[in-house]
């Protein structure tokens, strides 16, 4: 047997010296305060060399659909320009459901959809949400850090439009990003009336926090379990009225009708194999982002299901697309231990307080910029300057010195506002109330997606988007605490439009796939290897030995 | 520069792809749902069953700890307890037989939380079943997050909103508890309900009524008007100015923060 | 024995005591547990309740093989040994039966407590000797009536009050506070206050709370009964320390059997008002009949 590494605190012993640097310098960076933040031709240079979305070899220019000619991420690309997986002709669309609304995706957005689509007179039983993995499983319910929300007297949702088109590089949709922020007040009043606990002070009021690149504290957190609050009080609501539920049932390719309106969707059953016919007078997709592709070969803190399914079908369907060419890095994922790389070091922890350090104790870099900007210091710290740490499997790494947190708001501050982490550490034998965590970049977020109006419409008619599967509220660069307010505001938003929408309207005269015609040929005709298929639904993780192993028999 | 984008995917590869055995220095067996499996040996149990093999359904979803779906039941050699984890939460040891929980069955009561009482008395009412607690903790000791499973459940049973809220806050609903409770409570969905209710205890806070009441009476569209009409660099001066004035943690500053801003 | 693992936060004196408060008094029961708080500290005591306690178990189980239902009364015993202390006291009849016989009941056979222990395993064992005590045996057996009688403030002079034990207080003997039959320890305090305490023959019967449930009609005719016996013996007051008597006499009095009903109060609320207790401590106004015209005209509140 092989010679076990040694730990220290849940740390390799090599790690200790670079550990004890961090402790020496924490006094003086204490008083100090972190260094300055950069001017934004600083962060313009910084992102050019540094960041994963301007290193040439990520992208490449679309081949076919409506986005032709622009740029998208290779491991996207791969997945816009592939074939169905069902194909006209090959399945009998034999109506099996017949709702009003159909919602794709279980997170905070398609919740949403459901209960504003009832609360806009839709009957419960005229909506169905079907979701690919259990209703919750999301990025929504892994959101840790928080909402934003302008609503204490120092800020204003002026404010907050200026911080978050500063956020994006001024490329956010002007008229989209105005609904957000202008809804968040309300969205955080209407939360709270059904009994969601945002953290409050000894007084009551709202305790709220900074976000990188906010200007005024806006964040509304419920400790480190921010979206979870969120969703499981919505879900609970969404279980109250009875709406219409499919599990393990994703959408594998969307339905139009003879005008080539979407009009339902054909659903897989994962445990089956079983597929049915859903003829709806709206489809809301809200399948969320596309984390799980691993681009640039990133890790990423997204859950099992986020391989951009509503992304693909979209835009088979004809929807456009937009700033698909950026994709947000988290700064701090986890670097260590193995068993979590990747995961989310919420952003809260640097709002709290704690700096981004490296190896040798020196605060590098202002710890709320943009998270772009952030996340490429880091990149530079630890690859090019090389003042980083090396785990026992060869990542890299710089601290982030948690404890400070401790210093700056007492003790037990970190247990009772981060709980999450401060578990997830222990239970891997480290203490972050005491000794710094390393972090690395990690794959967060999709900026871009499907273009939407304030209300989620796009310009297919009958198909409504909203949360992260939508692009342009964000721009090229999402603030924190805007992607669960996103959910909340455009979840409810699409809903509200998708009712609308269906009033007075008869069922579609035919479902058909025929909109994958036209596609498909432009496909063949750029030559797109003909095994290319999508929607992929699961990443795919099993080890190499028994992939070579296998043989499908039955 | 495209060397560093290499040398970072490189470096991951074991966690965006299948692992690949020549990686590996260390290695334990485990036993899944009985069968023996030789698996890397720092890693999770769910990592570890897709090593094996397993290409997840049900039984992954965060895999962050945050939602429950891998629930995971296991003894370890030599031991009889029965012991439980999340199965991306928890490293893999020498010896582990174990078993996810693919669902729970749980029966969910409907209420229309605005018509019910913002008091303990819903708890019995919707979950009578309360009643049947012996105090066995067992809930407790399944519970994968730690909580004092039982302490809320008694809780519940006098109706203390506040006392649920605190103890049960943190829980992921993933129906451990559930499963194993010898009374067949549904100890996640009390606490759901005392929590919502507990929250409409508490009033919106002042300052959050009068935004939405501005922001409703058209207070803010004047200064969007003039904002919306600004050019680039106009509006990229404006955003400077905040940032450079009002933005983020100044010296000490982050002490404050999360009182006034 | 001060348990080294679990420091106690509450300091030891003889004057504070670990009580065990139950559910009934954390809701509708709350009059007896302010009053009785209220009643200690006038009386230099104070009633600290146990950290985490947990339902007394509420029905004692009968079955001797049950050992799961004895687990939740053992582990309050478990909490007062990790204080470091001996001693718990109770204001509910209810929990006060169940509590004192689990203890009996392990403590009679270490084969039990072994095994309920064993069930526990990761947590701490119980190791026996805690001994509960209902408030009365505390007044009576170590602060002494004569010391409640010194202190008292507002003698309840004339009040014809009917002491309604039920029988949980009494019943099974062994853990029974007073004769069964015969009992006399309300009596004695309400004597000590000034009041004039009556004997009726139903005091010391069940008021019903079990059919409650089941067979509300046997509850009223209990009821009935009870309150009927009461007023014969000439009472103006029923005065109970059990929280399911106190809502089944307040509750199932029927207007048609006597167009004015007798108040049902919890002894402490007496012991307060004549202990001085100032008069909105005493939860009189969270009972369903108030008592306060009946006092006023005493010139008691």
């Amino acid at each position: 047997m092989a010679e076990k590494l040694k730990l220290v605190r849940g740390y390799p012993e090599y790690m200790l010296e670079s550990i004890e640097a961090v402790q020496a310098t924490r006094a003086q960076r204490l008083e100090e305060g972190p260094p300055p933040g950069m001017s934004l031709e600083e962060r313009e240079e910084l992102l050019k060399k540094y960041h994963p979305d301007y290193a040439p070899g990520g992208k490449r220019p679309l081949v076919a659909g409506p986005n032709k000619g622009e740029l998208a991420p290779n491991e996207v690309a791969d997945l816009l320009e592939a074939y169905p997986l069902v194909e006209p002709g090959e399945l009998e669309l034999k109506v099996d459901i017949d709702v009003d609304i159909l919602i794709l995706g279980g997170g905070l957005a398609g919740t949403m959809a459901a209960i504003w689509a009832h609360t806009q007179g839709v009957p419960p039983d005229r909506i169905l949400l079907a979701t690919k993995l259990r209703h919750g499983d999301s990025n929504s319910i892994m959101a840790q850090g928080g909402t934003q929300a302008a609503d204490k007297p120092y800020d204003s949702p002026v404010i907050h439009f200026l911080d978050a088109l500063g956020g994006g590089h001024f490329t956010n949709k002007p008229d989209v990003l105005k609904a957000l922020v202008e809804d968040a007040p309300f969205i955080v009043k209407w939360l709270t009336e059904l009994g969601c606990l945002f953290d409050r002070d000894e007084n009551g009021e709202f305790v709220e926090d900074w976000g990188g690149g906010t200007s005024r504290p806006r964040m509304h957190a419920a400790r480190d379990y921010t979206g979870m609050e969120e969703l499981r009080v919505i879900r609970d609501e969404f279980r109250n009225r009875g709406f219409g539920l499919l599990e393990f049932y994703p959408a594998v390719e969307l339905l139009t009708d003879p005008k080539g309106r979407v009009a339902g969707a054909v659903l897989w059953n994962m445990e089956t194999d079983e597929y049915k016919v859903v003829r709806a007078k709206a489809v809301v997709l809200a399948t969320g982002g596309f984390g799980r592709l691993h681009i640039r070969g990133f890790p990423t803190t997204n859950h099992y299901g986020a391989t951009a399914d509503g992304l693909v079908l979209a835009y088979r369907a004809g929807a456009v697309l937009r700033d698909l060419d950026t994709v947000q890095y988290h700064p701090t994922g986890a670097a260590y231990p193995q068993q979590i790389v990747g995961l989310l070091i919420t952003e809260k922890v640097r709002g709290l307080g704690a700096q981004v350090v490296n190896r040798e104790g020196e605060a590098f870099v202002y710890p709320l910029e943009p998270r772009d900007v952030e996340a490429a210091a880091i990149i530079r710290e630890c690859y090019d300057r090389e003042k980083c740490l090396v785990t026992p499997t060869g990542l890299r790494g710089v601290w982030l010195d948690s404890p400070m947190i401790e210093e700056l708001h007492g003790e037990g501050t970190i247990e009772r506002r981060l709980p999450a982490m401060f578990r997830m550490y222990q239970r891997f034998g480290i203490d972050m109330r005491r000794d710094p965590i390393l972090v690395f970049p990690t794959l967060h977020y999709q900026n871009g997606g499907v273009e939407t109006d304030p209300w989620g419409r796009t310009n297919v008619e009958g198909l409504f988007v909203a949360g992260e599967v939508t692009g342009g509220v964000h721009g090229k660069n999402r603030l924190m605490g805007n992607s669960t307010l996103d959910c909340l505001v455009f979840g409810r938003r699409a809903g509200i439009a998708a009712a609308d929408y269906v009033k007075g309207k008869g069922a579609p005269k035919a479902v058909t796939l025929d909109h994958l015609k036209g596609f498909v040929e432009e496909l063949r005709a750029a030559g797109v290897p003909e095994e290319r298929r999508s929607p992929i639904l699961l990443p795919d993780y099993r080890g190499k030995r028994v992939l070579a192993r296998m043989i499908d028999l039955l | 520069m495209p060397e560093i984008m290499d040398r970072i995917r490189e470096a991951n590869r074991a966690v965006t792809t299948g692992i690949d055995d020549s990686a590996v220095k260390h290695w334990v067996t485990v036993y899944i749902m009985g069968k023996a499996y030789r698996v890397p040996a720092d890693i999770t149990i769910m990592q570890a069953m897709e090593y094996a093999g397993y290409r997840f359904v049900r039984g992954a979803g965060c895999r962050a700890g945050f939602c429950g779906a891998c629930a995971t039941v296991y003894r370890t050699a030599g031991d009889w307890r029965l012991k439980t984890a999340l199965a991306c939460q928890t490293r893999v040891e020498d010896g582990m037989y174990l078993v996810q929980i693919p669902f729970t069955p749980a029966e969910k009561p409907a209420y229309a939380i605005e018509e019910e009482p913002a008091d303990g008395t819903p708890l019995l009412k919707y979950f009578p079943e309360l009643a049947r607690c012996v105090a066995c903790n067992t809930c407790t000791k399944a519970c994968p997050q730690d909580l004092e499973v039982m302490d809320y459940i008694q809780a519940a049973l006098r109706g203390d909103l506040e006392a649920i809220t605190e103890l049960s806050f943190d829980c992921i609903q993933c129906g451990l508890c559930a499963m194993r409770c010898p009374a067949e409570i549904t100890h996640y969905h009390v606490a759901q309900l005392a929590r919502r209710l507990y929250g409409r205890s508490l009033p919106v806070p002042k300052h959050v009524e009068e935004r939405v009441r501005e922001i409703e009476s058209g207070v803010y569209a004047e200064e969007f008007e003039r904002i919306l009409s600004l050019g680039r660099e106009e509006i990229e001066e404006l955003y400077k100015k905040e940032q450079r004035e009002k933005g983020g943690l100044k010296s000490r500053d982050a002490s404050r923060v999360t009182r006034n801003g | 024995m001060p348990d080294a693992k679990n420091p106690s936060p509450i300091t030891h004196h003889p004057s504070r005591i670990p009580y065990f408060p139950g559910c009934a008094l954390k809701d509708q029961a709350e009059a007896f547990e302010e009053s009785a708080r209220a009643a200690m500290a006038a009386l230099g005591y104070e009633l600290a309740e146990l950290p985490r306690w947990n339902c007394c178990g509420t029905v004692y189980s009968l079955a001797t093989d049950d050992l799961m239902r004895h687990l939740g009364p053992v582990r309050n015993l478990v909490r007062v040994q990790e204080l470091g202390e001996t001693r718990l006291v109770t204001l509910c009849a209810m929990c006060y039966n169940t509590l004192a016989r689990s203890s009996r009941f392990v403590g009679a056979d270490p084969e039990r407590l072994e095994r309920i222990n064993a069930f526990m395993d990761e947590e701490a064992d119980y190791r026996g000797g805690v001994e509960v005590l209902h408030l009365l045996q505390l007044l009576r057996d170590e602060v002494g009536f004569e010391e409640i009688e010194a202190k008292v403030k507002k003698p309840l002079a004339g009040v014809r009050v009917a002491p309604y034990y039920g029988c949980m207080l009494l019943r099974p003997r062994e853990v029974g506070i007073d004769a069964p039959d015969s009992p006399e320890v309300l009596e004695a305090l309400f004597s000590a206050l000034g009041a004039e305490p009556l004997d009726f023959p139903q005091k010391a019967e069940c008021c019903g709370a079990y059919q409650t449930v089941s067979d509300p009609e046997i509850v009223r005719e209990r009821v009935r009964e009870i309150v009927s016996a009461a007023r014969r013996a000439g009472a103006e007051l029923i005065a109970t320390s059990c929280p399911l008597c106190q809502f089944n006499l307040e509750t199932h009095q029927s207007v048609a059997h006597h167009p004015s009903p007798i108040t049902v109060v919890y002894f402490t609320q007496l012991l307060a008002l004549a202990l001085g207790v100032p008069e909105d401590k005493l939860g009189f106004a969270g009972l369903k009949f108030d008592p306060r015209p009946l006092l006023s005209e005493r010139e008691l509140v």
